[in-house]
């Protein structure tokens, strides 16, 4: 069982994160607040910070593998990728928030 | 996680902290990089990193934490709930609890006596070298432990023995001290003024002596005990300069010794120099000696090299004796404690073996439990806990009982202290100084551990797959043999290990009544002994001494209550009073090679025999006019006429102290008028008796090398209880002269105990660890077989429902108990017949494989055991069958 999946705010950085590396392929922490900046039209900021500790617990989840390499300016950085365990997730998360979503609009909507 | 990983994260705590701090490093770089791209200045792009980056160090220590955390949470959580499964058992509780508590206690409080007494018996800076200049005289057939030296001796150490590097002498004396406040007899010790250096010692306030004060005529100074100097004078910063009158002789202070300092014993009350010189030296063996060794030196070559002087100072004094006087020196450490440690460890291994039995114990309760719970364990592993998991069930209670055992124990511990400290002989070294420091609390720490351990894992060995457990662990069953097994050796462990301990204090205890059987061969019964010195100062000469002995015995006669009164230098069993030497024969010319005989000489006033009740065997004893006629005769112990006169009748014969005339020409002979029983000098039991010469205190005036007389110790006689005459002999010892004090005041019968005191101290011990070990073991034995019975109950119902006889059922569980009991009484008996031989040198008189105490010992735990066993058979017995079919 997927932990956390009740935890709205964490689960949406979750699938975010998800979404985004699994689209661009591996990132290291700096690209991923650029991607997510970049993404949501800089609506959603984010302490940049935060991303660690979600990293570091989804690498846990094995949802991610982190791997040290070096960045365009020589920096040595951990670069993520989401595996297939972390796929699986996303489909999962996604799901989810299409579900939810739904739910929030359509009472929205007739509240 | 798998508890391992969690170990492993935590052991790597600082790899991850790097990494991550890596990483957040380059997260930083590159917002500052953007930021001054957008035209910040490299101060303003560092802070706008900072800010949009949120705190780099909360949010790597929050990554970190969650890993610690969870970890250190589960761990509080696991001791939480094995707190509260406890709880939920009270019984079991608290029967573990002070089972523990009671042997970690006893184990803590010994080893702190252990540790201070044996590990550090000797508070000297490199005690290693420090030796005890004793000698063995083997012709006399004492091998070892002859501890008096002569002061000619003492200058051939000091000046010819290139393997010691200083050499000290002393002698402990009582002495009066007087002025401010009452007068006191305190103990003094004279020593060399090489005493300090040699011990490496200092004073805590003021100096040692110097030199120029250890020669006669020297001024007359003193340096303080700490205790004397808190007791007496209130710890007065200003002591030194001050003068006391020590024997009436005005004494200036002028140092004090740091409280730990108390050599040579723990009774010392001051030190003064001993004035010594080499034109004076003798051959009267009253000092006691120690010396520091050469740096390289070896005890065996300072051995050597001792024995060529004695060889040598044949030469220099011929006759005297000290051919035959074969060094045997000893560090002061083995000195010290050789006769204790042997008794200290064997009390340690006692009570080691009571926690084994106390482990034993809890281990059967833990085991029973266990095996209650076996469904809930057997649940949780079918859902998927792995061993580990399990482990920490089992080893958090553990911990946690051992824990709480522990805490107990060491408030347990601190009370027996108090009372060994309080009840132990007076020959322990620095026993007053045991307490519970740091390494006691580690050492009980370290127990605490290694029992948790020891019975928390033990349900671990043994838990049994889950298919197993199934198959057995149905509710009626009868269980497996496999477990009944461990329960059944664990209480056979206790019995044998209790019969050890309870042959050790049998034979102890045979020993101690052994040696209060011997007979000392004089009569201890209502005697009030006590100890008067007169001060140089008021009575110069022996002349005033003799006579104010004489007036004291006179006056003490006349307390009601008093039946005879005598004194003497020395009494049986009492140290520090013995004064000996050569004695020579007259007539008897020495044929080369043989040895005059070192004789121990007493002074009595008249009637001393009859009054101790020691029995004259030969001729007559010293009666009051022999003194008051000044008569010149001796009286031997019938050692000394065996050694001296071989067999022939010594009475008529003269003997000397000293193989020369008195400088006035007078021969100095005494005669001998009477043989006396041999009495115990130093301990009841002595393998050997020392050969005593008794003159009349008025004859000791015209005699070489007579014994001192200016303290001696008298002896009532009393028709009433001894001790309530304290207050009259003092008030008539005042009428004789109200300056003088009254010291070692106490009956002959409390001699005679102190003598056994230190036997009584160690049997005690050995006796408490076995009682303990015994009730633990009855305990333990009954436990296991009420718990067989409860479980096998709904098996005995069938038994009885299908006409077992209640009798025959009780033999059944009587004879699994029983089968179990003679096993371990059986291993038992090997063991200690193996063991007892290491307690050999702590008996007397008996073979420590002395099958007396070993049947009489091995009947009475079986007759214990049996009875643990019956109580449940009689309960197994009595069931109803309907009742013991219904209670599944």
């Amino acid at each position: 069982m997927p932990k956390h999946s009740n935890d709205r705010l964490q689960g949406t950085l979750d699938l975010l994160i998800l979404k985004l590396l699994d689209r661009s392929g591996p990132l290291h922490g700096y690209g991923l607040a650029q991607r997510i900046h970049q993404a949501t039209a800089d609506s959603l900021r984010i302490e940049e910070g935060s991303l660690y500790p979600a990293l570091q617990r989804m690498t846990h989840e094995k949802w991610l593998k982190a791997q040290w390499g070096t960045t365009d300016t020589g920096r040595k950085a951990r670069f993520y990728t989401v595996t297939a365990a972390g796929r699986k997730q996303l489909e999962e998360e996604e799901r989810r928030w299409v579900t939810l979503t739904e739910a929030v609009n359509r009472a929205l909507r007739f509240a | 996680m798998s508890p391992i990983r969690r170990i492993w994260n935590v052991i790597r705590r600082r790899r991850l902290d790097d990494e991550l701090r890596q990483e957040v490093d380059t997260h930083l770089a590159l917002i500052e990089e953007e930021e001054r791209l957008n035209g910040f200045s490299a101060e303003q792009a560092r802070r706008r990193a900072l800010a949009r980056f949120g705190s780099p160090m909360a949010s790597r220590e929050r990554s970190l934490e969650a890993i610690v955390a969870t970890w250190v949470e589960n761990l509080c959580k696991d001791f939480m709930f094995a707190a509260r499964r406890l709880m939920r058992s009270p019984t079991f509780t608290i029967a573990a609890v002070l089972t523990l508590a009671l042997a970690i206690g006893a184990n803590a409080a010994i080893f702190a006596v252990v540790h201070r007494v044996i590990l550090n018996p000797l508070p000297f800076a490199d005690s290693a070298r420090v030796i005890s200049l004793e000698d063995g005289m083997p012709s006399r057939n004492v091998p070892f432990g002859f501890n008096s030296l002569t002061t000619q001796l003492y200058y051939a150490y000091l000046e010819r023995a290139h393997s010691l590097e200083s050499v000290a002498l002393y002698r402990i004396e009582d002495r009066a001290l007087t002025g401010q406040g009452d007068p006191e007899r305190v103990l003094t010790t004279r020593v060399t003024p090489s005493l300090a250096s040699m011990l490496r010692v200092a004073p805590m306030m003021g100096r040692w002596f110097t030199e120029a004060e250890g020669v006669p005529g020297g001024p007359q100074v003193t340096v303080l005990s700490y205790g004397l100097w808190t007791r007496r004078y209130g710890a007065d910063p200003n002591i030194l300069g001050r003068t006391v009158a020590l024997d009436g002789v005005s004494t200036a202070v002028v140092g004090i010794m740091p409280a730990w300092f108390t050599f040579p014993n723990t009774t010392v009350d001051a030190w003064t120099p001993l004035p010594l010189t080499r034109a004076s030296a003798t051959d009267n063996y009253s000092f006691t000696g120690v010396a520091r060794l050469r740096r390289g030196a070896t005890v065996a070559e300072a051995r050597a090299e001792l024995n060529r002087l004695h060889i040598d100072l044949e030469r220099d004094y011929p006759g005297n004796g000290y051919r035959q006087l074969v060094a045997a020196p000893a560090t002061l450490i083995e000195a010290t404690i050789g006769r204790v440690s042997g008794a200290l460890w064997i009390v340690l291994a006692s009570v080691g073996l009571v926690l084994l039995v106390a482990c034993a114990n809890v281990a059967n309760l833990f085991l029973v439990r266990s095996e209650i719970r076996q469904r809930e364990v057997m649940l949780r592993s079918a859902l998927g806990a792995d061993r580990s998991a399990i482990a920490r069930y089992f080893l958090c209670e553990s911990v946690l009982l051992s824990m709480v055992g522990g805490i107990l124990g060491f408030g347990l511990a601190w009370g027996a202290i108090r009372l060994l400290v309080a009840f132990g002989p007076s020959n322990l070294p620095r026993l007053t100084e045991v307490r519970l420091d740091a390494v006691a609390l580690l050492f009980t720490l370290g127990l605490v551990m290694l029992t948790a351990v020891a019975f928390g894992g033990l349900p671990l060995l043994r838990s049994t797959p889950i298919a197993a457990a199934l198959r057995d662990g149905g509710r009626s069953g009868t269980h497996g043999r496999s477990r009944h097994g461990t329960r059944q050796l664990l209480m056979g462990g206790q019995v044998a290990l209790a019969l050890v301990l309870l042959v050790a204090s049998g034979l102890m205890l045979r020993s101690f009544q052994k040696l209060r059987a011997v007979n000392p061969n004089f009569d201890a019964a209502s005697a009030l002994t006590f100890r008067v010195g007169l001060p140089p100062a008021d009575y110069p000469d022996r002349a005033h001494i003799v006579l104010a002995h004489i007036a004291i015995v006179d006056e003490l006669s006349r307390v009601p209550g008093a039946a005879t009164v005598s004194a003497a230098t020395c009494l049986p069993l009492v140290e520090g009073c013995n004064q000996g030497g050569a004695l020579f024969v007259d007539g008897q010319a020495m044929q080369p090679g043989q040895q005059p005989p070192i004789v121990l000489r007493r002074a009595v006033a008249g009637g001393f025999f009859e009054t101790m009740g020691m029995r004259i065997v030969r001729g007559r004893s010293i009666a009051r006019d022999d003194v008051e006629r000044n008569e010149p005769i001796a009286v031997i112990t019938e050692s000394l006429a065996r050694v001296a006169f071989a067999g022939l009748d010594p009475i008529g014969r003269r003997v000397r102290f000293g193989n020369r005339p008195l400088p006035s020409g007078d021969g100095g002979w005494l005669t001998i008028a009477g043989v006396v029983a041999d009495t115990p000098v130093l301990a009841l039991g002595e393998t050997r008796a020392l050969p005593q010469l008794y003159m009349p205190i008025f004859a000791s005036r015209q005699v070489p090398l007579p014994p001192r007389t200016d303290a001696m110790t008298f002896v009532m006689k009393t028709v009433v209880a001894p001790a309530g005459l304290t207050a009259a002999a003092r008030a008539a010892v005042a009428r004789v002269d109200p300056k003088l004090a009254l010291a070692q005041i106490r009956t002959l019968q409390e001699l005679l105990d102190r003598s056994s005191s230190q036997m009584a101290f160690t049997m005690v011990l050995i006796a408490i660890a076995a009682v303990v070990a015994l009730v633990l073991g009855v305990v333990g034995i009954y436990g296991v077989m009420s718990y067989i019975v409860s479980q096998r109950t709904s098996e005995i119902g069938v038994r009885l429902a299908l006409g077992a006889e209640p009798r025959s059922v009780a033999a059944m569980i009587l004879r699994q108990g029983s089968t179990v009991a003679i096993a371990g009484a059986t291993v038992g008996v090997v063991a200690a017949l193996a063991g007892s031989r290491l307690i050999a040198s702590l008996l007397y008189g008996i073979s420590p494989r002395d099958p007396a105490v070993f049947a009489g010992t091995t009947l009475l735990l079986l007759l214990v055991a049996a009875l643990a066993c019956w109580l449940p058979a009689r309960r197994a017995a009595r069931l109803s069958p309907l009742e013991a079919l219904r209670t599944d």
